[in-house]
């Protein structure tokens, strides 16, 4: 059976990461070059750091290409593994916008029934509200989290979510006035 | 100011911090009580498979900084806690490997091979017992050898050590992690380019912030929690959650061996395993004391030599290496534990982080302000105090505490947390996930902070999915402003001389033992091929 080529195609890949970063990105993306000359005295520029982190990964993938092509045992990146870590994004991405937005939407839910409207903003230090969008959303990557891995939800996984996340409030909010649970530092 | 007048101060700091409580009417300092604290969590850790020392830390900094603010005074506390953390998760990751046949850390792996045929024998508790005994006489060699030459070491480094030197050393640091971290020097370096690309962005001394493409987000760089956690702790969960996901509860039950006989450790026990502890608690300091080699070569190395003196000595009816003889359980326990404090030498006298516990210990140092782990810590001022030094060596007290403790309640307190494994791996993984994100919130105030940790996660998840170690990522993320601020420094103090880190024999010898290094390991590994 011929050798895996999964170093041969990660060392390329490698490679032309690192000539792109050094010839494209750092040369486009810095102020100053690799020396510069301020005042008659010279410096080291900005552009020289990342240059040397380049040369690292250049020299890393040109090693890999080249000795450790036919290295044995070498860990493939399968389809099923894509299809996994694309499933738990999935689960992150739906769960922190709900973090996100969740607070907010109920303010506005709330203001349709109220004659003075409220911002949420201003609710963010108050009870319910700066919870609503943790609970939701933490809740929510929990119970995404453990029913992906088992394969089906239970009744048993939404109560060890909702238990866990109440705990967290506990730990982290309650004992500290100056500690901001996600989102209300951004809103 | 003499060399005993601070050891005293240190000690001092340790004992007479501010009160938590009194007992009839002695003070407890809160040190004390944080150390206690850590060392018991960290068995409870140590003890669940699935969770290591390394995620207790990263959860509790924050907390443990909102707690004791940013004060220099907060950092004997934090980071005696976290000494605490990491010595008790030493000793409780032999539990579930003893007991279940599944190593609570990687580093236990090779406590299996010994441990879990003794439980199967009826022989758990003095499993148990012998690699509690060993853990902790590791442990506290490794420690002594620390006391000793750290000071030392980086009384060394300052005298004859100028600043294109350590700009070297830091390039050999970096080179050294690479070539010996996972095996493959390639992979290595490729790893050690990434964390520099990662520390670089939005950095640096222009007005406009390198590498940020123009967005505000990248312009503030990656603050250094959110490239840690994504990429040691988020990483890992992804990949043990993946595990589980494709095992999908393809394992059977845990099965019951009843326990019968005598499982006292006995004089005689000692005796007879003092020579294998003894060995592998030299090859666990000589590892621990280069950075970047963890503690599973000294196990495996440990119980190799082990394994040799046994087949010599070893009586017609005494088992095996690999069949439940205690002195694999003890030779590979020794080896490993004696490796967590001599990898606190690297770091207390240069700064260089060698495993990911050392990494929590900078990062709270960095958080807290106040002590930076380097040369210039033991500074051996005569007129004035430098507090730096008391911090050293009230570090060193906190790790003689936790010994203490280690040696009287940390066998019962082991014994007891068998029940950690039953804890389901799919509910606690997810859970862990939402504390590290929790905790890079509350410390950051930022959504971008929680889909930065996210992306390392996923970087460091698709690192682990090739056969790329993260720990060189980590190390150089955190060596890679220093790598630059000393160049710099070097450059100009050379008056902008393009060869300075060539020029003079040591800095020369430092850059050739950084190519040398890689180039042994590359013809090595395709020697293997």
């Amino acid at each position: 059976m011929g050798a895996s080529r999964s170093n041969l195609i990660l060392g390329l890949l490698i490679v032309a990461f690192s000539l792109l970063l050094l010839f494209v990105w750092v040369p486009l993306d810095t102020e100053t070059g690799l020396i510069e000359k301020v005042r008659r005295q010279v410096t080291i520029g900005d552009a020289l750091a990342p240059t040397v982190a380049g040369l690292f990964l250049l020299i890393g993938g040109t090693i890999l290409v080249l000795f450790e092509r036919k290295a044995p045992q070498q860990p493939t990146v399968g389809l099923s593994s894509l299809g996994f870590i694309g499933a738990v994004a999935l689960v992150l991405i739906v769960s922190l916008f709900a973090m996100r937005y969740a607070g907010p939407a109920l303010v506005a839910i709330a203001n349709l029934a109220s004659d003075t409207p409220q911002e949420y903003r201003l609710l963010r230090d108050a009870i319910p509200w700066k919870y609503t969008g943790y609970f939701l959303g933490g809740s929510a990557m929990l119970v995404g989290l453990i029913s992906l891995v088992e394969g089906r939800i239970r009744a048993v996984t939404v109560a060890v979510a909702i238990a866990a996340v109440v705990v967290l409030i506990i730990l982290y909010d309650l004992p500290f006035d100056d500690l901001l649970l996600p989102p209300n530092g951004d809103v | 100011m003499g060399t005993l007048d601070y050891v005293w101060l240190g000690v001092q700091a340790v004992f007479q911090g501010p009160e938590a409580f009194s007992v009839l009417g002695l003070g407890i300092s809160i040190t004390l009580v944080m150390i206690l604290s850590g060392f018991l969590l960290g068995i409870a850790v140590g003890a669940t498979p699935g969770l290591a020392g390394p995620i207790a830390m990263a959860i509790a900094l924050p907390i443990l900084i909102s707690t004791f603010g940013y004060t220099p005074d907060a950092l004997l506390p934090v980071m005696g806690f976290l000494i605490g953390v990491m010595k008790g998760a030493t000793v409780g990751g032999a539990v579930p490997a003893i007991l279940f046949n599944t190593p609570g850390t990687p580093d236990a792996f090779m406590t299996t091979l010994d441990g879990y045929p003794m439980t199967k024998k009826g022989q758990a508790k003095k499993a148990l017992r012998v690699a509690h005994f060993s853990s902790v006489s590791g442990d506290t060699f490794s420690d002594i050898v620390l006391f000793v030459c750290a000071p030392f070491l980086a009384l060394l480094v300052e005298s004859y050590l100028d600043l294109p030197e350590k700009t070297a050393l830091l390039i050999l640091s970096l080179s050294f992690i690479a070539a010996v971290i996972g095996g493959s020097p390639a992979k290595g370096l490729i790893s050690v380019g990434l964390g520099l690309l990662a520390v670089f962005i939005g950095t640096g001394e222009d007005f406009y912030p390198r590498l940020s493409m123009g967005t505000p987000q990248l312009s503030q760089g990656f603050p250094i929690a959110t490239a840690i956690l994504g990429i040691l702790i988020v990483s890992a969960v992804f990949k043990e959650l993946e595990d589980l996901w494709v095992e999908k509860r393809r394992s059977g039950k845990i099965e019951l061996t009843s326990q019968s006989g005598d499982q006292r450790l006995h004089m005689a026990d000692i005796r007879r395993l003092f020579p294998y502890i003894a060995r592998s608690s030299v090859i666990g300091t000589a590892i621990g004391a280069l950075p970047g080699i963890g503690s599973t070569l000294a196990a495996t190395l440990g119980y190799t030599i082990g394994r040799g003196r046994y087949e010599k000595r070893k009586g017609a009816d005494d088992p095996d290496f690999g069949e439940g003889a205690p002195e694999g359980v003890a030779s590979t326990e020794a080896a490993n534990s004696s490796v967590s404090g001599a990898n606190l030498i690297p770091v207390l006298s240069l700064g260089i982080p060698g495993n990911a516990a050392a990494v929590f210990l900078i990062l709270a140092a960095e958080s807290i302000g106040g002590f930076n782990p380097g040369p210039s810590v033991f500074r051996f001022t005569a007129d004035t105090v430098n507090p730096e030094l008391v911090v050293a060596f009230g570090l060193f007290t906190s790790m003689f505490i936790a010994n203490v403790l280690n040696w009287t309640i940390g066998g019962v307190f082991m014994r007891s947390m068998g029940v950690m494994v039953r804890v389901p791996k799919q509910f606690l993984l997810p859970i862990v996930l939402l504390l590290t994100l929790t905790a890079v919130y509350v410390q950051e105030a930022r959504m971008a902070a929680i889909w930065f940790t996210l992306g390392f996660g996923v970087l460091g998840y698709f690192m682990r999915s090739v056969g790329i170690s993260p720990l060189p990522f980590v190390i150089a993320f955190i060596l890679g402003g220093k790598l630059e601020e000393s160049a710099r420094q070097a450059f100009s103090a050379t008056g902008g001389d393009p060869f300075f880190l060539f020029n003079n024999p040591i800095a020369l010898a430092f850059m050739l033992l950084s190519v040398g290094v890689i180039v042994v390991t590359a013809r090595n590994a395709r020697k293997a091929e």
